[in-house]
């Protein structure tokens, strides 16, 4: 058996690009990311809500057709929404944003089974990837992730934003290395597949460079994440270097 | 951020050496933590229990607030013994399970009602300074709702002692166990005292410097509950290390401007002069200046509480 992580596609880098950004989409398609995640909770402003929802089923075609795996990263208090609006044929999986219950991600299962018979989807094929931003949902992280089979990943998302984690003095970010190593050891338990880099100060997402990309994956990668989110279109080329 | 005290700074002084008692007003501290237990031989703890109930109105009269560390094994007695008007919080170290904190909240539930204080003033403050309380970190701070703050910053001899590990070293024993305490405080909303590692190989414990330097690195990480100290040198260095600098504040406000033109301009991010906007930074902007507030609002509550005793000693004399 295969077992439930993600071994058999490549899934090294994965591009978070805002739903509403029909530029950046465009771009998504040809990025040479593993995985382009669209976006609708942390870079679209509620007044652009619903358009970025309705422009989903034309964007996952679009990168589709340029060889990358489609997610669509969704907001848990609006997920019936998100959900009819991202889960169409050729969706590989969700990114569920500030995971924090068993519960929760029962609930989103429920829901995509209803919208994967209506919509022709093989049932059970759209998977999940739990991100745990906030301290409720690392400290549920096992029941979490153990809660459905669709579960194939986990990541840490934007954590240190969600959680106030800031930069001390030796450059780690506080507590971030003590939250990634419970990761790892939850999802090797479970069988489903540590996604992160080892950021530190002053680097964030959103600024880091590709050389300092290229280290966090370093680091990344000897702490056993398989493969990371990222942010800019110049990162990618690092995470598919350190994590092939 | 939620209304959080502001407990920056504190001494923990024994309850048997009047000379520390009577003078801890003059100390600067935002707490001051009255001991029964490691710092007060066997033979003494009795007598030490008749002293509580004038020590704290002695220590309060600057402001400051009064706990008592009472002792793991005593808790009965102690407890009995201290919880009286004035009182701010009972410590209980070596806090194992959740079942002894929900005695000790009884406890003290049944000694506010007897004493007329209002229920639910006194806290609780766990220590966790065994292998056995790691295991049980998360229901113990789930135990009772006296618990507010509650310690990441676990570690120390005792700890050391129970889990054979060396103490003075250069890198970090405890990460596991901060870990574990801090995810369950995070988890249950409370507030987090917690600080980054600042190595000391020295086992000092009167170094203002290192005190300053680990209080401003706290800071900086958003952590502002204090832990205190044992020696009147590192009160000032708490006090102003975990206090925004006017620096600090000044870069708060601009950050809120640059928000406020990211809000304007309809996007959820931009980079300016290298540093991310967006609604993360804003946020944690206004928790400092949140904070600054408190802060000197604790400053003057105490200055003008000590300026109180003095006139009330000028009078006497």
């Amino acid at each position: 058996m295969a077992g439930r992580g993600m071994n058999d596609k490549k899934q090294r880098s994965w591009w978070v690009v805002p739903a509403s950004k029909v530029d950046a989409i465009a771009r998504a398609a040809t990025s040479g990311a593993d995985v382009i995640v669209l976006d609708l909770v942390e870079f679209v402003r509620d007044e652009q809500k619903s358009a970025a929802r309705e422009s989903l089923r034309v964007a996952i075609d679009a990168v589709r057709a340029g060889g990358a795996q489609v997610y669509v990263q969704i907001d848990p208090r609006q997920h019936e929404d998100d959900l009819r609006a991202g889960v169409w044929p050729g969706l590989n999986g969700i990114v569920v944003s500030r995971a924090e219950s068993a519960g929760q991600i029962e609930g989103i299962c429920k829901y995509l089974f209803l919208l994967e018979k209506e919509r022709d989807i093989p049932a059970g094929s759209t998977n999940l990837v739990p991100a745990l931003e906030t301290a409720r949902g690392n400290q549920d992280a096992y029941d979490i992730a153990a809660a459905s089979p669709r579960v194939r990943a986990l990541t840490l998302g934007r954590a240190d934003l969600v959680m106030d984690l800031r930069p001390e003095p030796s450059g780690e970010i506080h507590l971030m290395p003590y939250l990634m190593q419970r990761l790892v050891i939850i999802a090797r338990a479970l069988d489903v597949t540590p996604l992160g880099a080892w950021w530190r100060a002053p680097d964030r997402g959103l600024l880091a460079t590709a050389d300092n990309t290229l280290q966090a994956a370093k680091r990344g990668r000897a702490a056993g994440f398989k493969g990371a989110l990222c942010l800019r279109a110049d990162q990618i080329e690092p995470l598919n270097k350190m994590y092939a | 951020m939620a209304q959080q005290k502001v407990r920056r700074s504190g001494l923990t002084m024994p309850i048997v050496t009047p000379r520390f008692v009577d003078q801890a007003w003059r100390r600067g501290c935002d707490f001051v933590t009255l001991d029964l237990e490691d710092s007060v031989p066997q033979n003494r703890k009795e007598y030490a229990r008749t002293l509580v109930k004038d020590a704290i109105p002695k220590v309060t009269r600057a402001g400051t607030e009064a706990f008592v560390r009472i002792n793991h094994e005593h808790m009965a007695a102690d407890t009995e013994a201290a919880v009286w008007p004035g009182l701010s919080r009972i410590k209980y170290p070596k806090t194992e399970t959740a079942d002894e904190v929900r005695a000790l909240d009884a406890l003290i539930t049944r000694y506010e009602k007897e004493r007329g204080i209002p229920h639910g003033t006194v806290e609780i403050d766990c220590g966790i300074e065994t292998a056995l309380g790691v295991t049980n970190v998360y229901d113990i701070a789930a135990a009772s709702l006296r618990i507010k703050e509650f310690g990441a910053t676990n570690g120390g001899y005792d700890m050391s002692r129970d889990l054979g590990v060396e103490m003075f070293v250069p890198f970090d024993q405890f990460v596991y166990l901060r870990g574990e305490s801090e995810l369950a405080v995070r988890a249950l909303g409370l507030g987090v005292r917690a600080a980054p590692f600042v190595a000391n190989t020295s086992g000092s414990v009167s170094d203002g410097n290192r005190a300053r330097r680990q209080a401003e690195a706290a800071l900086a990480c958003g952590l502002r509950v204090g832990g205190g100290g044992l020696n009147p040198a590192v009160v000032e260095s708490h006090n102003v290390g975990y206090t925004p600098s006017a620096e600090d504040v000044r870069d708060a406000h601009w950050v809120l401007e640059q928000f406020d033109r990211l809000v304007a301009a309809g996007e959820t991010w931009m980079e300016v002069e290298g540093r991310v906007i967006d609604r993360y930074e804003a946020q944690r902007a206004r928790d400092t200046l949140a904070w600054a507030q408190a802060c000197e609002e604790r400053n003057r509550e105490k200055a003008e509480a000590v300026a109180k005793v003095r006139t009330q000693i000028a009078a006497q004399q």
